[in-house]
């Protein structure tokens, strides 16, 4: 059976950066999936991308991208657009370790046979702990591009019955610490 | 003539780095280094419960994940006066040896051999003989002919190809290239070998910290791991062979591999052990505590005032209290409102951009100084300090590499001499070999503790009504990490991260004293203006990582090395 993973990259103290993390929990908590697909929330990985992506025969990893577009568009990027861009492209925050870790695999033979990038336009990259709106509007598009493309590759998946509470714990609020704070 | 270049950025991971350099007659005469993007991890933690302070610290940057979720709760059981049980100081130290092993072979391997090693001269290698230098250095199993050989033909393949890929941006070809070819097969051959290994410590890290690369398991108080010897769910006996038989493969290679690399390279190049010195002050903090009380540690801090001064004053003993007393940041060059050096527990941070203006400011970076003073940190600064106290590993490690160097180089390299470009890469190695060896030493005491039924990993926390200080440090792969952080009624009210970056590519102070980087930089020979080269070695020396010293939101181009006239 083939190996996928679907990753979310991005900062989550940094505003829209927190797009990928946030729509994998939102996936997580919407839909099971078989043993063969891997979903996780990545963070700023940099170079240890590699780690994650080796061994996997598909990948689709949900990003922030720079883009003169509208904020909240979803755009979509294929393994050979990213590889050629190389120099120029700068899709991301995290673009430069992306391309340079997927070069690095292509180096040593262990590049994913395929990959997807479903990305999203931000709006701001402030320290803080949300999404701006045009973005949160966008999870449930990028959750639709992810599933559109586990279905392409034959993967099965199905909604739970009763969605689960995504842990999203970067965007709550500091709770007010009453009388039970003070042991555990 | 005098040229100014403007390198930027200067990181090959995330976080974004811009050094400006003017060369005189072909010489650093003077350097800038800023970094864009700027911190605040306070703004997000006031009012947050200090028990979730790790999580969201562990955020900051995502290749030091660890780095700082241990850091974070260490601060905040030193505002606790907390301790923590010995099996929870062992699983912790296992974890930050894992990942220091880690980030050490992919700094050498994957950030920086490129710098020296030239790619397109590999074709011309004779693999047999690539096979017999190798194995001269190390009888590590994997240098036959054979792999050499498939080294040889992968780099011939790409460069016959024009299709260079992650080895587009290298400097081939530069005249401070000068490995012979069958050196150049042998680091690269290892360089595709190294991949495997990084992958090993970080599963290491992964049995005992969960799912990577954030972990799950601190807790304020000690970790969440649940000890059990007989049972599969929790840590038992099948947990610990699997982290001792991944942890002998990646000190295996960090003994067979990495540190006969670095000797060989440095053997190779002894000229830059006269380039890049820098700074006269080195700072480490103590770490991998021993035992609940963290009264015993199995790594040396300390701090050397003044390396020119004669051997009895190098090294003043890391004293906690001083530690605390001691440290400032200044603001006078970087982007924040403030004229006064702040203590961190006093620390504030209020963004004032302004265009670059070298008098005046031009960095995102604070001014970390110790009594007033710049240190650098790092693997060098650990060494140096554990040199000085007769720490025996570090002796028997530097003793050993440096008895190497001298021998390839044919002359004799000293300690005085690590005080380099080359000795920064020298001394990470060194490092690399005593955590191995204490990666063993840490993982028998857990396992021996266990065996005497102690089996605690967690003391619970009790916040008092009053305000409360703390300070929690950790060497870190790139040198001296310290969270501070101010408590009141459990909740936070200041917290300031001063990361090894914010030491070594700070700016200069009020005083007009250059950071570590910038001092480091100055007298580099400087080849070529288009190719800097060798400004680029020196700065990689250091591991710089600016993820966390700022934050990278707009990588600008990858344009390197665009020169002008002043």
């Amino acid at each position: 059976m083939k190996r996928i993973l679907i990753a979310g990259i991005g900062n989550v103290l940094l505003q829209d950066d927190g797009f990928g993390p946030c729509v994998v929990r939102m996936l997580e908590a919407r839909y099971r999936f078989e043993s063969n697909v891997e979903v996780a929330d990545l963070g700023t990985p940099g170079l240890d991308l590699a780690d994650y992506l080796i061994g996997q025969d598909c990948v689709i990893l949900i990003d922030s991208v720079k883009s003169e577009q509208q904020p909240g568009t979803v755009l979509l990027y294929r393994l050979p657009e990213i590889l050629q861009r190389q120099v120029e492209l700068r899709i991301g925050p995290h673009a430069p370790a992306l391309t340079e870790t997927l070069l690095t695999l292509d180096l040593l033979g262990a590049a994913p046979a395929e990959l997807l990038l479903v990305g999203v336009v931000g709006h701001s990259y402030e320290m803080g702990c949300n999404l701006s709106q045009s973005v949160q509007m966008s999870v449930d598009s990028a959750i639709a591009e992810i599933l559109r493309e586990l279905a392409r590759l034959g993967v099965h998946f199905e909604s739970k019955q009763y969605a689960a509470e995504p842990d999203l714990w970067w965007t709550k609020r500091p709770a007010s610490m009453g009388a039970g704070a003070t042991g555990e | 003539m005098t040229r100014r270049i403007k390198i930027d950025p200067i990181t090959r991971i995330e976080g974004h780095l811009r050094v400006d350099v003017e060369v005189d007659n072909g010489r650093v005469s003077d350097a800038w280094v800023s970094s864009t993007m700027w911190r605040g991890m306070e703004k997000i933690l006031q009012g947050r419960d200090a028990r979730e302070a790790w999580l969201f610290a562990q955020r900051i940057c995502g290749v030091c994940t660890t780095v700082h979720a241990i850091a974070s709760v260490r601060a905040v059981e030193d505002a606790l006066k907390l301790q923590i049980p010995a099996n929870a100081q062992y699983i912790r130290n296992l974890i930050l040896i894992h990942h220091a092993l880690r980030d050490h072979v992919v700094h050498f391997y994957q950030l920086s051999a490129l710098d020296w090693v030239d790619v397109l001269q590999i074709p011309r290698a004779d693999p047999g003989r690539a096979s017999s230098l190798a194995e001269g250095f190390s009888s590590w199993t994997r240098n036959s002919r054979e792999e050499m050989k498939a080294a040889k033909d992968k780099a011939t393949r790409i460069a016959e190809s024009g299709q260079l890929g992650i080895l587009t941006n290298g400097y081939w070809g530069h005249p401070a290239m000068h490995l012979r070819p069958e050196a150049n097969l042998l680091l690269f051959s290892h360089y595709l070998q190294a991949l495997e290994f990084q992958r090993k410590a970080s599963q290491a890290v992964a049995v005992l910290g969960g799912k990577m690369p954030h972990i799950q398991n601190l807790t304020v108080g000690g970790v969440a791991n649940a000890i059990n010897l007989d049972s599969e769910a929790v840590l038992g006996m099948e947990g610990l062979e699997s982290i001792q038989v991944l942890m002998s493969e990646v000190s295996n290679f960090v003994h067979g591999v990495y540190f006969p690399d670095a000797c060989a390279l440095a053997g190779y190049y002894p000229e830059w052990f006269g380039s890049g010195r820098g700074s006269d002050r080195y700072l480490a903090v103590p770490d991998l505590p021993r035992d609940p009380q963290a009264s015993r540690y199995d790594l040396p801090g300390g701090y050397i005032r003044d390396f020119a001064a004669d051997s009895a004053s190098r090294s003043v003993r890391f004293m906690d209290g001083r530690f605390r007393e001691s440290i400032t940041e200044d603001v006078t060059h970087a982007y924040y409102r403030g004229d006064k050096a702040l203590h961190p527990w006093k620390g504030e941070t209020i963004p004032e951009y302004t265009d670059w203006h070298p008098d005046q400011k031009y960095t995102w970076v604070k001014a970390a100084r110790y009594e007033g003073q710049p240190a650098e940190v790092g693997p060098l600064a650990q060494v140096l300090i554990g040199y000085m106290q007769g720490h025996a590993l570090t002796r028997k490690w530097t003793d050993a590499a440096l008895d190497r160097v001298s021998s390839i180089a044919r002359h004799k390299i000293g300690i005085e001499q690590l005080r380099s470009t080359m000795g920064r890469h020298l001394a990470r190695a060194i490092r690399a070999a005593v955590l191995a060896d204490l990666a063993h030493e840490h993982w028998q005491m857990l396992v021996d503790n266990i065996s005497r039924g102690d089996c605690s990993t967690h003391n619970s926390p009790s916040f008092p009504d009053g305000e409360i200080e703390g300070v929690g440090t950790h060497e870190a792969p790139r040198g001296a990490l310290s969270h501070w952080v101010v408590i009141e009624k459990g909740k936070i009210k200041n917290y300031q991260a001063v990361v090894p970056s914010t030491w070594n590519a700070s700016p200069r102070d009020k005083n007009g004293v250059r950071g570590p980087y910038e001092a480091a930089l100055l007298g580099t020979e400087i080849a070529d203006a288009e190719k800097p080269l060798e400004a680029l070695r020196t700065i990689h020396s250091f591991d710089p990582c600016m993820a966390c010293a700022c934050h990278a939101l707009d990588p600008s181009g990858k344009r390197i090395g665009t020169a002008g006239d002043l």
